[in-house]
């Protein structure tokens, strides 16, 4: 029997428009893999900053009563690094991974939309340097990564700091949700013939899962974000308690998104550790399925489990009970999981490589800040313990101890495929050890620091027993840990210079990115590839060599256009659900809307929007059936109906101005022109799409029956005319009922 | 009252549930005498249910006295009874007959607005409050939240596999009703005023207000807060254990697809 390991020695050629284009040729990349590499050398460089930020930090607290730092400087550190860290450093870092290998594991020439994806990847420094602009404009944002409000609200933080915070999140939330929807049309339409969904590697899947919750969560803070823009620049009272607001509800919804984004945080290192232990256990992995389906309850769960981080809030004894038991029950997928790994290295052949390492430690420190976690979810150990150091253990065990750890056993496993050559092993193990000893030093003691009772994102702390000796042990952790990183790049600089050669597959891997050359050729793929089981590399070849590409007839696969647009409604919609929430919230009463809004007349533009969905349907229709003027007619008629609707709703905002009806005026005022004003926006758009399409139409395009641009703008279409019915029917149809 | 009391003595079938369940039992039993297996126990687990959300305390006090009771009863009734009979139903491998109708995307939006419709339209404080206080109206809501109960749930658990909704496209018609469930759960536990006024001044006639208010101290607000969370937490824990099941089911079905070393099909 012999073993698919492809021989093919390519060496990786760029094309010809890359040598003209030299160092430019990075900038300008399409290329999923060149795109993966910038996102994870981005998000190094933020590591250094947001590194160096914790360890002001820690110097400031390494002594009683210090004044290294002053208190503002303190309040502008933590929150930068916190921002810095999970939006800058943890998400591109993992997007990286998941960008250079999806494709690559699902045996795949590229991502779906290349070009879309490079312009996930350019939001991404685009709205880092926003957020440190901030600092040559009058300061950085100082109110916590998840700026409560009213803290947040321009009378607390009058700098601009919150706003470049708010546009900068916005820019990155944008950002992500493209790549999202990015990487679920690439799983779902473009995986290698014989990949099912059942043979999916599990970082594969576990990276999908979470492109599902980044296009649920990340919208909701989106839509959050714009509300606290509109409270601070155009006077609105969204959560400004003083202006009838409600503070609370900033919480709400940014729990909302915060919790799913632990998870979205905490999955594809999931991933990375269940690819990592397998391979280096020489084991397939322990309940492939039970892996897999689990990561789904997970994701479900995330979206119910919020308000655990709002126990001290006072949401009443019956709500705390429910999440106390949601959260608790979120721990079951999670803990299984850690018994399958370590199942899947009982009785195996294990190879302590730097990668492995990182992967067992993964499996320690997450533990550690998995049973912490279950004692948050008790609300009353949560109302001892909540914002004191035992919290910042808490998550730091979570998100360094486990999904830093597994990225950095990512890396060790990855990067001879991603440079051709291995990471030195010797420096690698330093790099373990320092980290591992500088972590625990660093955040262990701050368990006990938090039960003291010495409280979070305050900048210094009274001389009591105890309490400098343990701040010392952890700014002592804090450096260590400081020196372990830049032990990880000089490693990284010198193995990329005179590593040892890696081979195609060095770890004798059996997923199919250690089918090709390392580095990958550009178009990855030398031969069609055809996978049989979960470790394709362990297939034996069919006899007479390699079968051609249409041996295997793939299942019906759906359009990437259409997913695409698909995932772009849901998370459309996500962001419409938090507006109109809001404006159920704040209108229980519909008197204010009575005396402002003309309803006969924005039912009859009603009428016109929905006429324009009809029209453009029958457009569809007509260019199946190939009536190329009944298609055009009925474009153009869309257009121009879209275009009434557009205009009615301007001449209802005018005529609201004249008589003095503002964004700051009242609540009601505020949740209207924030709601139908992002839904006029979203028709704006919805037109310029139609524009395109009705101006290729005319110059006779559209020669096939079918087309996907239309079937992809037809639905966005469709939706917008439908979040319309449903807002028109709960500001407009209120009143009449 | 007691509770003692009041769990002995709040039974009323009423005649019209006692023999529709009596009805559906013996048409079971003979629709499928011979080859009875032991999913029957689904069927039969459903048809208690049914029993017990009518005619147990559970049905006395929807009717006007509480509105977690109700709100346990709804969901009783949409959620629990008619997955359970239709598991209960043996499975049709679906060989002999027409070959599996193909909906579109479209085709399952009927049923996912009936499931979770049901549950928005019932609470709109005008039927709410008509369905506690009228028999007719509470006879409608339990008529329709069956019949929309089994339309909603039919693509997921008809009984011939082959008709069954495609296990990813179940998923995100599952998660769906469970965030539009979640968003209702969310504004009755939340929402200050009065989702159902008519629980929070009960017509007393069976004397069991005081044991509610001061025995149990459910006060009006508690009531509807628990109603709420049971309609979020719960209700959600239902559509995630069939979306558990779903993906249990899909990883378990044999891998049908045509193999790489077969050639062309």
């Amino acid at each position: 029997m012999t073993v698919a390991n492809p021989e093919v020695a390519v060496v990786p050629e760029r094309g010809a428009r890359d040598d003209e284009l030299g160092a430019f040729a990075w900038v300008a990349t399409v290329d999923h893999k060149r795109i993966g590499i910038l996102y994870l050398l981005t998000s190094l460089v933020f590591f250094g900053i947001g590194g160096a930020e914790a360890l002001l930090i820690r110097l400031q607290l390494a002594r009683p009563n210090a004044h290294f730092l002053s208190p503002e400087t303190y309040n502008e550190m933590f929150t930068m690094h916190g921002t810095t860290m999970i939006f800058l450093v943890v998400m591109p870092a993992l997007v990286g991974l998941g960008n250079y290998f999806v494709p690559l594991m699902i045996g795949a020439r590229d991502m779906a939309f290349p070009r879309l994806n490079a312009l996930s990847y350019w939001l991404f420094p685009f709205g880092g340097l926003l957020l440190h602009f901030s600092l040559l404009a009058g300061g950085a944002p100082s109110a916590g990564w998840f700026s409560y409000a009213p803290l947040s609200e321009t009378p607390y933080s009058s700098t601009a700091g919150t706003d470049y915070w708010i546009l900068a999140l916005l820019v990155l939330g944008i950002g992500s949700v493209s790549g999202a929807i990015n990487l679920i049309a690439t799983v779902i339409t473009l995986r290698a013939p014989g990949l099912t969904i059942r043979r999916l590697p599990l970082f594969v899947w576990m990276t999908f899962v979470t492109a599902v919750l980044i296009v649920l969560a990340l919208p909701v803070l989106n839509a959050s974000l714009a509300m606290l823009l509109v409270d601070r620049r155009l006077d609105a009272h969204f959560f400004q308690p003083n202006g009838g607001g409600s503070a609370i509800l900033w919480q709400h919804f940014f729990w909302t998104f915060g919790h799913p984004e632990v998870y979205i945080m905490a999955l594809p290192a999931f991933g990375i550790i269940s690819e990592v232990i397998p391979v280096f256990s020489r084991k397939p992995i322990f309940g492939y399925e039970f892996v897999a389906a689990s990561t789904v309850a997970i994701a479900i769960l995330s979206f119910g489990v919020w308000a655990h981080h709002m126990f001290a809030v006072g949401l009443g004894h019956r709500a705390d009970l429910a999440f106390a038991m949601g959260s608790m029950a979120i721990a079951v997928p999670t803990g299984v999981k850690i018994f399958n790994w370590i199942a899947t290295m009982w009785g195996g052949a294990i190879r302590f490589t730097t990668a492995m390492m990182f992967a067992v430690a993964f499996l320690l420190e997450f533990v550690i800040g998995g049973l912490s976690g279950i004692t948050f979810a008790a609300a009353p150990i949560d109302w001892q313990v909540t914002d004191t150091y035992y919290l910042v253990a808490h998550f730091h065990y979570v998100l360094f101890g486990g999904t830093a750890f597994a990225i950095f056993a990512g890396i060790y496993y990855w990067f001879p495929k991603m440079t051709g050559r291995l990471l030195d092993e010797r420096w690698g193990k330093v790099h373990f050890w320092l980290t591992v000893v500088g972590f625990n030093l660093t955040f262990f003691v701050q368990h006990f620091l938090g039960i003291l009772g010495m409280p979070r994102r305050v900048y210094t702390y009274p001389d009591l027993p105890g309490w400098g000796a343990l701040n010392m042990v952890s700014t002592v952790g804090a450096f260590v840990m400081g020196v372990s990183v830049v032990v990880f790049a000089i490693n990284m600089a010198a193995s990329l210079r005179r590593g040892r050669v890696a081979g195609d597959n060095p770890w004798n891997g059996w997923t199919l990115e250690w089918a090709t050359t390392s580095p990958p050729h550009p178009h990855n793929f030398e031969r069609a590839l055809i996978v049989r089981s979960r470790r394709p590399l362990r297939d034996p070849l069919p006899a007479g060599g390699a079968p051609a590409r249409t041996a295997a007839p793939e299942s019906h696969v759906p359009d990437k256009a259409v997913v695409a647009v698909w995932a772009f409604i849901v998370s459309e919609a996500a962001f419409f659900v938090v507006l109109i929430l809001s404006y159920v919230f704040f209108n229980r009463s519909t008197k204010a809307a009575a005396a402002a809004l003309d309803v006969s007349k924005t039912g009859a533009f009603t009428v016109c929007l929905l006429a324009s969905s009809l029209t453009l349907y029958i457009a569809e229709r007509s260019l199946e059936r190939g009536k190329t003027r009944v298609f055009r007619a009925c474009l153009t008629a869309t257009l121009v109906l879209g275009l009434v609707f557009l205009g009615g709703q301007a001449g209802e905002y005018l005529k609201l101005f004249e008589r003095g009806f503002a964004v700051d005026t009242s609540l009601f005022t505020s949740t209207f022109f924030t709601l139908t004003g992002f839904h006029g926006f979203h028709v704006l758009l919805g037109l310029i799409a139609l524009g395109f399409l009705a101006r290729l139409a005319f110059a006779g395009d559209f020669q096939d029956k079918s087309s996907r641009a239309l079937r992809a703008v037809g639905l966005y279409w469709h939706f917008v005319d439908a979040v319309w019915v449903v807002v028109f029917t709960l500001v407009y149809g209120r009143i009449v009922l | 009252m007691t509770t003692r009391a009041l769990l002995l003595s709040a039974w009323d079938p009423g005649t019209v549930v006692p023999v529709a369940c009596i009805l559906a039992l013996g048409a079971y039993g003979f629709c499928y005498r011979g080859r009875l297996e032991s999913r029957a126990a689904f069927f039969g687990l459903g048809v208690a249910i049914f029993f017990a959300a009518l005619a147990s305390p559970i049905g006395v006090l929807a009717r006007g006295y509480s509105f977690s009771a109700h709100m346990l009863q709804h969901l009783l009734l949409m959620l629990a009874v008619p997955p359970l009979t239709l598991l209960g139903l043996p499975r049709e491998r679906g060989a002999r007959a027409s070959p599996p109708r193909d909906r579109g995307a479209f085709g399952y939006l009927g049923p996912w607005a009936a499931g979770v419709g049901a549950m928005w339209l019932w609470h709109a404080p005008l039927l709410c409050n008509a369905a506690a206080t009228s028999p007719t109206v509470q006879a409608l809501q339990t008529a329709s939240l069956l019949v929309m109960g089994y339309a909603f749930w039919r693509p997921i658990l008809v009984p011939r596999v082959v008709d069954r909704l495609p296990a990813f496209a179940a998923i995100l018609y599952l998660f769906a009703a469970c965030v539009a469930c979640t968003i209702l759960g969310i504004v009755v536990t939340f929402s200050p005023v009065e989702v159902c006024s008519a629980y929070v001044h009960p017509v007393d006639s069976l004397g069991v207000l005081a044991l509610l208010r001061d025995g149990w101290g459910l006060s009006c607000r508690a009531d509807q807060e628990i109603g709420g969370l049971m309609m979020w937490v719960p209700a959600c824990l239902v559509y995630g254990a069939a979306i558990l099941a779903t993906i249990g089911r899909y990883y378990g079905e044999e891998e049908t697809l045509p193999h790489a070393a077969g050639g062309a099909p």
